[in-house]
């Protein structure tokens, strides 16, 4: 069904201005005329303009900018990822739509996506604000087959992917805050929030949520993030593909994932301290204990933050507040 | 999982036997025996086995000092109110409640089920809903919110049901 579909939107793509008859689209498909028309509503609802004149046959006149399973997976050229499309117009969250899937079966690569998002959530259900239509609201569900105590890398295998995604397409470099927060020009561009269900040795799933700061205009944040919070858009003047982007943001996953399973960690490691915000820089530590400042000298092997006190000790840090910010004195 | 009464049977089968120290482990759950006594008390414990050996036939009336002593010291050194520890599965910090301003998952005395959520442990943004695993009860919460936990540290002890 869905390819029928994929194969229908190609055909349209490739006739490009002129007219495709449908007694030609049922042969290539084989499948009826009816069958046809059917699909062209289906589509049209889907956000494509289809013009039909009789004696002439179809054409596309635009491919739409709309999220739809379709949209998302027509064109994208991955083995694994988005086989599954879970497609809302309007959610709470991703993340509970990727859990309550996950926990029905749904396949590894299985995608969610949301137009808009009224109560998504960043760590420790801190709210995100996830405007319609203007950024990337996605949870990945993944069933890898490595040890739960790895798993966090996967949090910062997603910052490379996500950094990659947007250095490739707007030519700015972005940082990442460790472990994943996107930066660009020291603000906020994207999210990652990763979580897991596990058995002391063996995972059952994790869902990865990535918001992205898309088409937002700055008056789009509220008040008090806008200090804190930019989008491609705020930082090219330009408006971006939603679509396009996630694709090429799945590709990219497929890809980095799949080498990490082969290889392991070290290429993460190399590429995220490529992208990391403030390495050799002084941050401020927050513990439960104590707060002091230290030397943020690079990711450790599995990926904790490493730190140089000021006494000489080099430390490795899997959690904490960091205040990343605080000017030196 | 052993049930009270096989622990029983278990002392009973140490005390018995010329065996210093037991170790049971099954999914998670760790039961350890010590006997309490110093060289001066093994040397009797080798010379009761000797006797059974020699004899063919254990005497009940040689080992029976033994046991009615020892089963007070051991109900203490084991405890017996849990059979069931809940251990993190990785380095991280744990967090007993969803957010900040929520009620913890559990406390002591919660009943919990096998999917229960006890608590979180995050490591670099990773956010691991750790579950009970067993249907039970709360009995002890070794672990505060906010601590940095180890991999394989047991945060929470169940009675299960």
């Amino acid at each position: 069904m869905q390819s029928t579909r994929n194969k229908l939107i190609k055909l349209l793509a490739a006739s490009k201005d002129d007219y495709i008859s449908g007694q030609l689209l049922s042969e290539k498909l084989n499948i009826s005329r009816s069958a046809i028309w059917k699909h062209m509503e289906k589509l049209k609802k889907d956000g494509y303009e289809i013009e039909g004149k009789s004696n002439q046959g179809y054409r596309m006149i635009r491919l739409p900018d709309k999220l739809s399973e379709n949209t998302v997976q027509w064109g994208l050229n991955t083995q694994w990822i988005g086989k599954s499309i879970i497609h809302k117009t309007s959610t709470p969250s991703t993340q509970i739509i990727a859990h309550q899937a996950a926990q029905n079966d749904a396949l590894h690569g299985t995608v969610v996506i949301a137009d808009e998002q009224t109560s998504g959530r960043g760590r420790m259900s801190r709210q995100w604000h996830s405007t319609k239509q203007k950024g990337i609201w996605l949870s990945l569900i993944l069933r890898p087959n490595i040890s739960p105590y790895l798993a966090p890398q996967l949090t910062l295998l997603t910052a490379t992917v996500l950094a990659d995604v947007i250095y490739s397409v707007t030519k700015i470099r972005p940082q990442i805050k460790w472990p994943n927060d996107i930066l660009m020009h020291s603000k906020k561009t994207a999210g990652i929030l990763t979580e897991m269900q596990a058995e002391q040795d063996q995972i059952q799933y994790v869902v990865i949520g990535m918001g992205i700061n898309v088409n937002q205009a700055k008056n789009d944040f509220p008040d008090i993030i806008q200090k804190k919070a930019t989008s491609l858009k705020i930082e090219t003047n330009q408006t971006w593909d939603i679509v396009k982007l996630i694709q090429e943001i799945l590709v990219t996953f497929e890809q980095s994932y799949d080498t990490y399973i082969k290889n392991g960690f070290p290429h993460i490691k190399n590429k995220w301290e490529s992208y990391g915000f403030k390495i050799g820089k002084t941050i401020w530590v927050k513990t439960l204990q104590e707060e002091f400042k230290a030397i943020f000298s690079g990711i450790a092997e599995d990926g904790a933050l490493l730190i140089k006190t000021i006494q000489g000790e080099t430390k490795q840090l899997y959690s904490g507040e960091i205040n990343w910010f605080q000017k030196e004195e | 999982m052993l049930n009270m009464d096989e622990i029983r049977e278990i002392i009973k089968l140490i005390d018995q036997s010329s065996i210093d120290e037991f170790t049971y482990e099954t999914s998670g759950a760790t039961i350890s025996m010590k006997k309490n006594e110093n060289t001066v008390s093994q040397t009797p414990e080798k010379e009761v086995h000797k006797k059974v050996q020699s004899a063919d036939t254990p005497s009940l009336v040689d080992i029976k000092p033994e046991i009615q002593e020892e089963p007070k010291e051991e109900q203490t050194e084991i405890k017996i109110d849990y059979d069931y520890e809940i251990v993190s599965p990785m380095v991280g910090t744990l967090y007993s409640a969803p957010s900040p301003e929520r009620e913890a998952y559990v406390t002591v005395g919660s009943k919990v089920e096998k999917d229960s959520i006890v608590c979180i442990v995050e490591a670099m943004k990773l956010f691991n809903e750790i579950e009970a695993e067993v249907k039970g009860e709360i009995v002890e919460i070794l672990v505060e919110d906010g601590e940095l936990v180890e991999y394989g540290q047991p945060l929470f002890r169940v009675k299960t049901k």
